[in-house]
């Protein structure tokens, strides 16, 4: 139940009317006189030195207006993720890709770009480019990429020289002494598990439209998570002044899930650099073969876990390894390896702690944020180390984790408080939602389909402090007719903050959903933003947001304080309405209300914020609202309960149930955080069982269309309960904390312990398709 | 390759186009006519974003020749929204909160309009057999499912009352 | 580059535009496969000549002891299709299985065998059912058993540039008899079958009188299980009895190991289970008229 009047409600989308009618336009979708078409060749190699280009053949073809290669592409080293902008100051960040380079190091790197009158005509254009590569040694995995013997993907651009190909620095988070929480501890439980590429699959695949006007000021139309900080990348890649290029969103994206913190592949810098050339507009959309091999994964890692506890479960010593596959080039892959360990070792109370993570550059499509962004990968191998040690020590999972979970006020290794918890509550319903109790009972003797049940748990960020540069700016003006207008640079990439950001104005303004109007995910007119990451825009935004809007309600209430001649603060505003807060009317009787009578008559004691908005314009004043803010972090926790039937005969899993319950702090739309509950989950269910990106011995993708990656579709779900726990943190508004990567951290853990509660086979590896189950039964 | 003029029928309304031997139905009606509503999600009908209804059934536009248009009946979500308002369908998936990015949307709903067209009391199954090709990366397709029997339960009700859908 | 797409109204229109294009235009029914083909660049024609407006090609008739189903007849169509489930389950629960509604609306059961691709649901269904196919060209009408049309995997017999395959047609059901399908998949929807398995069996009481049995990719076109065929002759309808032919299924089970469809040792080791699981859908349809 909520007190207030719009946080806290389920309010339908401001959007629904747009996207369920097909009024709403996506990048995709725009078309602009004179508008031209882009393709791009894609490298056939994993790794080769471009050693001629030539262009002639395909500039003659009739409908060619531009064509980029690394001979008259930009020449300034970039990192297409925000990474190169929001490195935080005390590391180099990592800058490691040109435009178009000479050497192409994964398959599907781009060679060059072509713009044409039409897409049929670019595409055929393409094969009329003739490329000579000099094939250079490649590596796939990580761990051979460490060796001595490796190629070296980047040399001379910041690798560590702590290792061969290890990227920025490796990530070394001591707590205490592992060393001795390990000496002290009865029972000592290490195992190593193998996590797969995984992609974010978006609906709408990369893409960007680009214009350059007389002036040469660019706009691009864009499908990124972030406008403001692509739009300063954009700028050092092509050497123009920010100021000069305006990056939005249509207004709508169609999903991100990661796949866009920063450029949308290189769809924003290849449609601009083909518009600069041919001085019209272009239009680059990947097609989702490109999305699939030219845009980052989730990366693959081996991560192992070794815990000590004592014999009554108390954790002692949890000391952590992680080397993730971060492909061609960096992006995230310096800020990912801590943000895993970081998550892992936050979910307990564990006095002696260990990390050790990094990124390693292999051949393979550039991995980079994904949902979770290394928490799922840390959260698989740890809550399945937990498990063992449950077993080993005859306890059951659930009340080993009831042990050990962070309370608030906790100490723990992150730079900011464990300011609010509800895990405890959160696995007590998500417990009693899956029947927890009928655990070891599921069972006949002989039976062929087995069921299991199992948990986890998890934490995560409501913003990318401290990994990341993280702040956010809004402000709110008070138009003359008494509507709001709020300005965030954050976009809305399908998580609903379109609406829930404005449920956060109106609720601090005290004005209706109706009279304020959002620009949001456009860099002209709104201040810098972070943007659409790390499960922030509600916590972070929304605090820039709250900000603006108590400084507008601030100087509203000030001036109509001067003609109700009482103090501010007995002013409140309800729907639009100004009045004195109830109870102090009679201390105003009398005296200064007839000055209201200039403003409306006879109608007593209140104005309407449109009257007193007007009353000022007209005397030369607006009232405007400014949020600058820097966010705190505070830590969302979820638990997730899974039951599973594994078919031992052919190694089928299925799900019979899944149960997520989750500490978002206070959900200002509880509707769309079940949305985001439920759309992890089932992420979730494909990471545990049939999602993943292999790659031959040539260093091809074997999964690269919707027909081969194996994602559910909606015939695959099982029954998802989405339980929604509320806490409320002080650092965020209204008391929210971060939900939207949260829902993806945990359910392919807890699937893991229930496919090994069934079986008494423990995976080390997923996905954990048939066949891979199948071979574990039967050998 | 020369293009002839074909006429079909599209929402309603008899409309008369060019169209190349080559092309797809959804080339046509995105890049063509403009109606950007229905979606290219990956144009190998594996994604179900660009589903339309072709003479009652809902189809991949990306995979329906556009010379086979001709003479045929075709929705496309333009064509949802009556002259009263949204269709309970658009309503309900706004009410439902089956709406996130909304990439999937138009071809859902179509999918979805195909199945209540013809039955307004599907089984769970059938909504799931209906909706079974339309990918959604966002919700996890439970709010789509409870959408959809909502716009079913509206549309049973409307249908006693003598309703005009 | 497709210069033309024709609408013939008859078959005999049909296979005269094939005569006269020499070998450079194709026949298209749904299309769900050769557009892809054609835009991939694996196949190319001048012209389609589209079946869809051929009246007599639209239906499924029971006519002189089988069952017939023509060119135009979608898997959607038959799926739900009362003489199908009623004569032939197992092409019903097949079709249901192809791709996704949408495709299912458009895909054709005789473009499913056409196409060549041995574990093609519809095809692998029709196979157990002693499948015949009515092909037609310039010269007239052949009669092909569905055995008969692939040249190798992924290859069809069937030239779509002067041959059009009209109609199918196997017997219908007798008493006693029962058919089913059942398919090994990786998710529910948008996915070929990582193997398939159909079944039409004879009853006579408590014995197995015949069965035949395909299983499928393992070889160009589904393929018959000769041993456990063989072995089920005359067998009494029992656990045990499925559970050896799910066995010597395996003799004729050549399966290829691929990335995406699974290994050859993956397969070979469900194959039984999806046999006998089979044969027990079989028997039960069998039971139930």
């Amino acid at each position: 139940m909520s007190q207030f009047e719009y946080v806290g409600k389920s309010i339908g989308r401001r959007d629904g009317v747009d996207k369920t009618t097909g009024r709403g336009l996506f990048t995709t979708d725009i078309f602009l006189p004179g508008m031209l078409f882009a393709k791009v060749l894609r490298s056939p190699h994993p790794h080769a030195r471009i050693v001629s280009i030539d262009t002639t053949e395909a500039e003659k073809l009739p409908g060619v207006k531009a064509i980029m290669t690394h001979k008259n592409g930009p020449k300034n080293l970039f990192n297409a993720a925000v990474p190169m902008f929001l490195t935080i100051p005390q590391l180099e960040r990592v800058l490691d890709q040109y435009l178009f380079d000479e050497i192409v190091r994964h398959v599907g790197d781009e060679v060059a770009a072509v713009a044409a009158t039409s897409e049929a005509v670019a595409e055929k254009a393409l094969g009329l480019i003739k490329v000579e590569y000099e094939i250079l040694p490649a590596v796939f995995d990580a761990l051979e990429a460490m060796k001595p013997e490796a190629p070296e993907l980047h040399a001379g651009k910041g690798c560590t020289p702590e290792g061969k190909n290890i990227p920025a620095e490796i990530v070394k988070i001591p707590y205490n002494d592992v060393e001795k929480g390990l000496a002290e501890s009865d029972v000592i439980v290490e195992q190593t598990f193998e996590l797969p590429v995984q992609k974010q699959v978006q609906m709408e695949t990369q893409a960007a439209v680009a214009q350059v006007d007389g002036n040469g000021d660019v706009t691009v139309w864009s499908t990124t998570q972030t406008p403001h900080p692509s739009r300063a990348i954009l700028g050092q890649i092509f050497g123009i002044a920010a100021s000069k290029i305006r990056v939005l969103a249509p207004p709508y994206v169609g999903g991100g899930f990661g796949v866009r913190i920063g450029l949308s592949g290189k769809a924003e810098p290849i449609a601009m650099g083909l518009a600069l050339l041919a001085k019209r507009p272009v239009k680059l959309v990947y097609t989702r073969k490109e999305d699939f091999i030219a845009s980052d994964t989730r990366h693959a890692a081996y991560v192992t876990v070794k815990l000590g506890a004592k014999k009554d479960g108390t954790f002692q010593a949890l000391d952590m390894k992680a080397v993730f596959n971060t492909g061609a080039f960096c992006t995230f892959g310096a800020e990912l390896p801590g943000v895993c360990g970081a998550m892992t070792l936050a979910i307990y109370r564990i006095p002696h702690q260990r990390y050790f993570g990094h990124s390693v550059y292999t051949n393979r499509t550039s991995a980079g944020a994904m949902r979770g962004f290394g928490n799922p990968q840390g959260n698989l191998a740890m809550e399945q180390v937990v498990d063992m040690m449950a077993e080993k020590l005859g306890m059951d999972p659930l009340e080993l984790r009831r042990k050990n979970i962070m309370k608030a006020g906790d100490p723990w290794c992150l730079p900011y408080p464990c300011s609010t918890t509800e895990l405890s509550e959160c696995m007590r319903q998500g417990a009693e939602s899956i029947g927890w109790e009928r655990r070891g009972k599921l069972n006949e003797p002989g039976a062929v389909k087995l069921r299991g049940l199992g948990m986890a748990v998890g934490t995560h960020v409501s913003n990318a402090w401290p990994f990341c540069v993280d702040y956010d700016n809004a402000y709110v003006t008070i138009q003359p007719d008494g509507s709001a207008h709020v300005a965030s640079g954050v976009p809305d990439i399908g998580t609903g903050t379109s609406t829930s950001l404005v449920q956060i104005a109106a609720e601090t303004l005290g004005m209706s959903m109706d009279s304020i109007s959002l620009t949001y995910g456009d860099t002209l007119g709104t201040p810098f933003d972070i943007g659409s990451h790390a499960s922030r825009t509600c916590y972070a935004a929304g605090t820039a947001i709250k900000a603006a809007a108590a400084d507008a309600r601030k100087q509203l209430l000030e001036y109509a304080a001067g003609y109700f001649n009482i103090a501010p603060e007995r002013l409140e505003i309800k729907a639009g309405l100004i009045s004195p807060v109830a109870g102090s009317l009679d201390e105003c009787s009398g005296s200064g209300l007839c000055q209201l009578e200039e403003v409306k008559e006879g109608k007593g004691n209140s104005v309407t914020v449109a009257e007193l908005a007007y009353h000022a314009h007209v005397r030369n004043k607006q009232f405007i609202g400014v949020g600058r803010i820097v966010p705190e972090n505070a830590p969302p926790w979820h638990a997730c309960f899974a039951e599973v039937e594994v078919d031992t005969r052919t190694g089928q899993v299925r799900i019979v149930k899944l149960a997520a319950a989750h500490d978002v702090g206070r959900a200002i739309n509880p509707m769309i955080v079940e949305g985001q509950i439920e759309g992890g989950a089932a992420q979730g269910i494909g990471y545990a069982l049939s999602e993943e990106i292999t790659y031959n011995d040539k260093g091809r993708q074997q999964q690269y269309s919707m027909h081969n990656y194996m994602l559910p579709t909606a015939e695959d779900m099982p029954e998802i309960h989405s339980i929604i726990v509320e806490s409320h943190d002080p650092t965020g508004p209204f008391g929210a904390k971060g939900a939207g990567e949260c829902s993806l951290v945990c359910p392919a853990s807890a699937i893991a312990n229930a496919v090994a509660n069934a079986t008494g086979y423990r995976f080390k590896q997923i996905p954990m398709t048939p066949e891979r189950v199948f071979k574990a039964l039967n050998s | 390759m020369p293009n002839q003029i074909i006429s079909f029928r599209l929402n309603g309304e008899v409309v008369e186009i060019a169209v190349s031997p080559e092309e797809m139905l959804l080339d046509v009606l995105r890049e063509k006519m403009h109606l950007t509503g229905t979606k290219r999600g990956c144009g190998k009908g594996e994604c179900g974003a660009c589903t339309v209804i072709f003479n009652g059934k809902a189809m991949n536009a990306c995979l329906i020749p556009a010379m086979r248009a001709k003479g045929a009946d075709i929705q496309t979500i333009e064509g949802v929204e009556g002259p009263g308002g949204l269709h309970p369908l658009q309503q309900s998936f706004i009410d439902k909160g089956a709406v996130q990015c909304g990439f999937c949307t138009p071809g859902m709903i179509m999918s979805a309009k195909a199945l209540l067209d013809k039955n307004k009391s599907p089984s769970k199954e059938q909504i799931r057999e209906a909706v079974g090709g339309n990918i959604c990366r966002c919700t996890g397709y439970v709010k789509i499912e409870e959408a959809v029997e909502d716009a079913a339960r509206q549309l049973r009700a409307s249908a006693v009352k003598g309703g005009d859908l | 580059m497709v210069q033309n797409y024709v609408f013939p109204a008859t078959v005999s229109e049909a296979v005269t535009v094939l005569s006269t294009n020499r070998g450079k235009a194709r026949i298209i029914a749904g299309g769900t496969d050769l557009i892809l083909e054609l835009q991939e660049g694996k196949n190319t024609c001048d012209v389609l000549v589209d079946l869809t407006q051929i009246a007599e090609l639209k239906n499924i008739t029971e006519e002189n002891g089988f069952i017939r189903i023509g060119a135009s007849v979608t898997h959607a169509q038959a799926a739900k299709s009362e003489l199908i489930l009623r004569h032939a389950p197992a092409l019903a629960q097949a079709c249901r299985k192809v791709g996704s509604l949408q495709i299912r609306n458009m895909g054709t059961i005789i473009g499913n065998v056409v196409t060549g691709n041995p574990a093609a649901d519809a095809a692998v269904a029709l196979a157990c059912l002693d499948t015949t196919a009515e092909v037609t060209t310039l010269d007239g009408m052949q009669t092909m058993p569905l055995e008969d049309m692939y040249a190798g995997v992924c290859m069809s017999c069937i030239d779509s540039c002067c041959q059009v395959v009209t109609h199918v047609r196997f017997p219908v059901k007798r008493t006693g008899q029962g058919s089913a399908y059942l398919r090994m998949e990786q998710r529910k929807a948008l996915a070929l079958p990582m193997l398939a398995v159909s079944a039409l069996v004879s009853l006579d009481g408590d014995k197995f009188e015949w069965a035949r049995l395909i299983i499928a990719p393992v070889g160009a076109g589904p393929q018959h299980a000769l041993d456990a065929e063989e072995f089920l002759k005359g067998a009494p309808v029992s656990a045990a009895t499925m559970t050896e032919a799910g066995q010597l299924a395996r003799n004729q089970a050549m399966f290829r190991s691929s990335a995406i469809r699974g290994s050859k040792e993956y397969r070979m080791g469900v194959l039984p289970v999806f046999v006998e699981r089979v044969l027990q859908a079989a028997v039960e349809d069998a039971r139930r008229a």
